[in-house]
């Protein structure tokens, strides 16, 4: 009856890029957080979430992306945002997610920000 | 000593650096160990679900997360906001080291509570944003179906709901426009009884989202009126879900006004797209029918001719028209279809071609009006009918033929006085299959006027029902018989108009004027 995420990992070159597909909540975000820690613990230190697929994210799930963030930065690694709507954009500002999380136009654009 | 002056060093420094609480605390409890000579420990916060492990060293093994009884057969120590945990039998006592330990744990702990409201407050600014975002996608969109998208995005992710769905009212039912985060039910009937419990007590009476623990739904409404449903379901925490509080009914509610403020302005919008639609479309009728009635009128020697029609609507259902025939002779026709608007005035238009076809392998004559009524017969709705009166004039000798089917009789006033009127000889047609057609004859003295016309023009109304009639129509054509013939159309239109006295004009009215010089 409920929808859950979907959630596709592309293991690249120092760059693990993990697209979203759907609602961004308590379960979504769980979901994300685990492949995050797995692709950490792959040794990823670059990682892009494409939320080309995502519309709608809650403050639940905000909440887990800031913990995924500071992971990232515990081990020193940077987590980056493409694709994003207008309105999450703004959300993602207004919630200081831009501030330690690089936010991107597209896929191409956040790679080479990450790479760098 | 020395080795005791590097610790120092290095819990200071981690002390003094931000974002390091977890290597200070894991070097703390590492020292306390040592000083104490435990083999492994674990240091815990409080939370929601019972406490969260932030620190653990040695070969000991401390779960995670604290469920009930997680501790069991350890030792634990109580400290502010949480707890210090060991295997050991060494007895607890404070020292330097614990009180550090504690003092950190409620650093953190602070630290966290800061966080947490500085969310809140900026989750405070998303609020305020998607009103605000709303209000302009009120002003700058006008597709419902995009608008309540925007609409129920914002309700359920400010809301923390897990699923919801929006519902517009269409034809005593509610119908789903948009569901986020699952399967909802396609339509509700909206006189259902359980509608009116779930907006009023806020009880889940009906399975709006299957599957959903907490409903909550509020109705979309204009002017008292219900237009829709706003429903959210599952309100989200970390720890699963739970209802929604009463606060949520608030801002749920607030996005339902919003609702119906931007639906109410999309269905006006798309009103007024259709009402210019439909008026450009009979713009065009219009245009058509103009073009169907006489540009001119003819020149006949010995005669004088005039025409005039004004419809009631943009488009009518009277026709006239000045045929020429072959020898000379013309033929005079006015017509009047039953109804007024669009389907008036296509039925004028199939009469127009009809006649124009007919009389090119027709002469006029009983014939002809069988023809044209069978044709009338096929191409109209059963309820319509078209009266009509068609003469053919023979200027040289100043004969008139005619054939009245069903239409108001015409009028003949001669310079002597006389009246004659040009009575039916038939039924309209369209009316009945077969029908016969009587022709009648007449001759036109010089100075006769003859006056035909449609119903629009005899039974014009006052404010109180009065019709104009045939009589006052008579003796207006007696009284200026000699005015030249557009100036005897305009009184007539004056006449009737002040007749009237104000009164829309509730028919098409047509004028065809013949006078022999």
């Amino acid at each position: 009856m409920t929808e859950t995420l979907k959630l596709t990992v592309d293991r690249r070159d120092r760059v693990a890029i993990v697209y979203t597909e759907g609602y961004i909540n308590n379960q979504g975000g769980e979901e994300i957080a685990k492949v995050a820690y797995e692709l950490i613990g792959e040794g990823y230190r670059n990682l892009l979430l494409n939320l080309a697929g995502t519309k709608i994210v809650n403050s639940i799930g905000i909440s887990i992306l800031i913990e995924v963030i500071e992971k990232m930065l515990e081990v020193e690694g940077r987590l980056a945002f493409c694709n994003l709507t207008p309105t999450i954009e703004k959300t993602f500002h207004i919630m200081g997610l831009a501030q330690y999380a690089g936010i991107y136009r597209d896929e191409p654009a956040a790679v080479d920000g990450l790479k760098t | 000593m020395d080795t005791q002056r590097a610790l120092w060093d290095e819990l200071l420094a981690l002390a003094a650096r931000e974002g390091d609480d977890r290597s200070y605390l894991e070097k703390l409890l590492g020292a306390w160990t040592r000083e104490r000579g435990v083999e492994s420990a674990a240091l815990y916060l409080d939370g929601e679900g019972g406490g969260e492990r932030l620190a653990a060293v040695g070969r000991g093994e401390y779960p995670a997360e604290l469920a009930e009884g997680a501790l069991a057969g350890l030792v634990t120590v109580g400290l502010p906001g949480g707890r210090l945990a060991y295997r050991d039998a060494v007895p607890p006592a404070s020292d330097p080291l614990l009180l550090l330990l504690a003092g950190a744990l409620r650093t953190l702990r602070m630290k966290r509570q800061l966080k947490q409201q500085r969310f809140q407050v900026d989750y405070r600014g998303v609020e305020l944003e998607a009103l605000y975002e709303v209000g302009l996608a009120i002003a700058s969109t006008l597709d419902p179906r995009e608008l309540s998208e925007v609409i129920l995005l914002r309700a359920v992710s400010l809301l923390d709901a897990r699923r919801g769905a929006l519902y517009l009212l269409e034809d005593g039912r509610y119908r789903l426009s948009n569901t986020i985060g699952g399967e909802a039910i396609a339509e509700i009937e909206a006189a259902d009884p359980r509608v009116e419990v779930l907006l009023s007590a806020g009880v889940a009476a009906l399975e709006i989202l299957p599957g959903a623990a907490h409903l909550l739904a509020v109705p979309i409404q204009i002017d008292g009126q219900p237009r829709g449903l706003l429903a959210v379901a599952d309100k989200e925490s970390r720890q699963g879900v739970g209802p929604f509080p009463p606060a949520d009914r608030r801002t749920l509610g607030l996005f339902a006004n919003q609702a119906a403020i931007a639906l109410e302005n999309a269905r006006l919008h798309v009103q007024a797209l259709e009402k210019e639609r439909l008026e450009r479309e009979m713009e065009l009728a219009a245009e058509i029918q103009r073009r169907i009635l006489p540009k001119s009128v003819p020149t006949v020697g010995g005669f004088d001719l005039f025409g005039w029609n004004r419809p009631a609507r943009q488009v009518g259902g009277d026709y006239f028209d000045f045929l020429p025939l072959q020898g000379g002779r013309l033929g005079l026709t006015v017509g009047d279809v039953s109804g007024k608007g669009i389907a008036a005035a296509l039925l004028v238009s199939t009469l127009h071609s009809a006649i124009r076809l007919l009389l090119d392998r027709i002469e006029v004559g009983p014939t002809l009006l069988q023809r044209l009524n069978q044709h009338i017969l096929d191409s109209s709705a059963p309820n319509k009918f078209i009266t009509l009166l068609l003469a053919e004039l023979e200027p040289s000798s100043a004969v008139l033929r005619y054939f009245n089917a069903g239409h108001n009789p015409g009028v003949l006033v001669g310079q002597d006085g006389r009246v004659l009127t040009l009575g039916p000889g038939g039924l309209p047609l369209g009316l009945m299959p077969r029908a016969t057609y009587r022709e009648e004859c007449l001759e036109l003295r010089p100075g006769d006027l003859l006056c035909l016309y449609t119903d629009g023009i005899t039974e014009c109304m006052t404010p109180e029902d009065e019709e104009f009639g045939i009589e006052r129509l008579t003796a207006l054509l007696r009284e200026h018989s000699r005015l030249p013939l557009s100036e005897l159309a305009a009184r007539i239109e004056a006449t009737t108009d002040e007749f009237a006295r104000g009164q829309p004009q509730g028919d098409d009215q047509t004028l065809l004027l013949l006078r022999r010089l």
